[in-house]
């Protein structure tokens, strides 16, 4: 994985609610490796199934389908494909540059 | 958007909430939030929204359950499901226990605010932003593109072909074009070309001389040019015969009308929409229907759908026809119960929009309660012979129908209607005595 930042374009009346939905997606980083610990498959796949749901909408389609990858993968039972998702995400999330612009 | 609406937002999803939120106010609607549906109906008790809003999938009640409880109250309220798995069956299921809209996630912004507009524009109790949809009752997305088309065509002047079931509403959209368009004006002028004779349509349509044959006893204008700048509806034109549709071709090529027994032709400016209940494509295809004057019609074809292609439309459309039976008696509105409703919507309705009517104007009539039972729309909506009239009523309408039709042509003129009916005098004065028809009403 690059150093380089990966750049998104908001919509700026999305500004205020942004710290607040990454914060939340730090948040969803950590109950995904504990459930990943545990082998929580049901955790797993609900953390995805929101994240799909959620991301697109704020205008992180990355999100959406890091979220689905690990939805699928938590229905398979597949721990490394989740593995791998939850370590783009973090990864994603590190690196995020957020340009807002008019909608 | 002039009015402020209030939506009603279910996710239990915070982040989802928030989305919804900020995009719908910006929108300029009023939002409030609930986190369950629970939250939500008890919200619900202290205000009702214009809208809801809801996540299928919840921890709890879950959408449907929701979208049921609210309609168990209040049945015309529209409701929104959102659902982040786009599974077809659950739209399928949605649409069928009456949410107006199916949408996934995640959320896309412009296809909100524009389903939202839509559902707002055409629901809430008949509210309407559009003037050109007065009258048109519907909140179905099937009717709401027709209105949106139509409303695009009434700005032109091209000719339009209605086709569609009986019952559907073909005439209220030709008004509603006529109303939305620069000619509204100018009059309007429907005719049945099913109901009147070959002859009597030729002289309807393009007028006639004095003398132009017998029983002509007076000028007559002709409808197209009394709908001189306006619309002239052409109801039934799968019933012309063929003859008289090569004349109208002529009349719609050139813009030109010659009344019967005339040498001088008129000019006309008038938009003409058409309709029928047939099959015309079949029709052309068997030699009944002349291909030129069927492509010269069908400019821009609208077909309405059948009520039981838009059954969301149904609670609607039951509630005005309450209300307009309430008002027309001067009593108190009554009301269906839920399974009276889902009875309706459930329904075939071969006879569409106006089967419909007969059979809420039967119910509200016979129904001691306030509330109409189960027991009593089914019996409505099973008694069909009660809908038909009897072989003896049809044939009498159609002589009193025939009789004013031949009295307009002779203007009153009893001698030369006689004739035209092939009729003595007094054969014919019984006759107008039976329909309780004055010729003097007819002299000009």
């Amino acid at each position: 994985m690059s150093g380089e930042k990966i750049v998104v374009h908001v919509d700026i009346d999305l500004e205020d609610l942004i710290p607040g939905f990454l914060d939340n997606r730090q948040k969803d980083i950590q109950k995904l490796e504990s459930a990943l610990q545990e082998n929580d498959f049901e955790t797993l796949r609900s953390i995805g199934h929101n994240l799909k749901g959620v991301g697109g909408g704020y205008g992180f389609s990355d999100i959406t389908e890091m979220g689905a990858e690990i939805e699928v993968g938590a229905r398979a039972n597949d721990l490394e494909s989740i593995s791998e998702n939850i370590k783009k995400l973090s990864h994603y999330l590190s690196k995020l540059e957020i340009i807002y612009e008019e909608g | 958007m002039n009015k402020q609406y209030r939506l009603l937002v279910v996710d239990d999803e915070q982040d989802v909430l928030s989305l919804l939120e900020t995009l719908l106010k910006k929108d300029g609607h009023e939002v409030e939030t609930a986190t369950s549906g629970e939250e939500a109906l008890a919200k619900m008790e202290e205000n009702i929204p214009d809208l809801v809003i809801t996540d299928l999938y919840m921890d709890g009640m879950n959408g449907m359950q929701l979208m049921e409880s609210i309609h168990s109250k209040t049945p015309l309220l529209p409701v929104i499901i959102l659902s982040g798995q786009a599974q077809i069956r659950d739209a399928v299921k949605a649409t069928h226990m009456g949410s107006t809209a199916f949408l996934t996630k995640p959320i896309d912004k412009d296809k909100l605010s524009e389903q939202v507009r839509y559902t707002l524009n055409v629901s809430a109790n008949g509210r309407k932003d559009s003037e050109f949809a007065e009258g048109i009752i519907y909140k179905s997305n099937i009717m709401a593109e027709l209105v949106d088309l139509s409303m695009a065509v009434a700005a032109t002047n091209v000719t339009v072909f209605i086709s569609g079931e009986t019952g559907t509403g073909k005439e209220i959209f030709a008004r509603a074009i006529h109303k939305g368009s620069e000619r509204s004006g100018a009059p309007f002028i429907g005719i049945n070309c099913g109901a009147i004779p070959e002859q009597l349509l030729e002289s309807e349509l393009f007028g006639h001389e004095k003398g132009a044959f017998t029983g002509a006893a007076t000028r007559h204008e002709g409808l197209f040019r009394a709908a001189n700048g306006g619309t002239l509806f052409l109801d039934e034109i799968g019933d012309m015969p063929l003859s008289l549709q090569v004349k109208l071709l002529r009349v719609l090529q050139d813009m030109e009308v010659r009344p019967v027994g005339s040498t001088k032709t008129y000019s006309i400016d008038v938009r003409i929409i058409s309709a029928s209940h047939r099959d015309l494509d079949e029709m052309v295809n068997s030699g009944e229907f002349r291909s030129d004057l069927y492509y010269r019609l069908k400019v821009v074809p609208l077909e309405m759908p059948k009520l039981s292609e838009r059954c969301e439309d149904i609670p609607l459309l039951a509630d005005h026809f309450l209300e307009e039976h309430a008002q027309a008696n001067n009593k108190k509105k009554k009301h269906l119960s839920p399974e009276s409703l889902d009875y309706l919507m459930a329904a075939k309705w071969p006879g569409n929009i106006r089967q419909l009517n007969n059979v809420i104007e039967l119910c509200a009539t016979l129904s001691k309660t306030k509330t109409i039972a189960l027991s009593l729309i089914r019996m409505g909506c099973q008694d069909r012979s009660k809908q038909m009239k009897t072989l003896k009523q049809a044939k009498l309408e159609f002589e009193k129908n025939y009789l004013i039709g031949i009295l307009k042509i002779s203007s009153g003129h009893v001698a030369n209607a006689a004739k035209i009916a092939g009729r003595n005098r007094t054969e014919f004065y019984k006759l107008l005595n039976l329909h309780n028809i004055e010729p003097a009403k007819f002299r000009s």
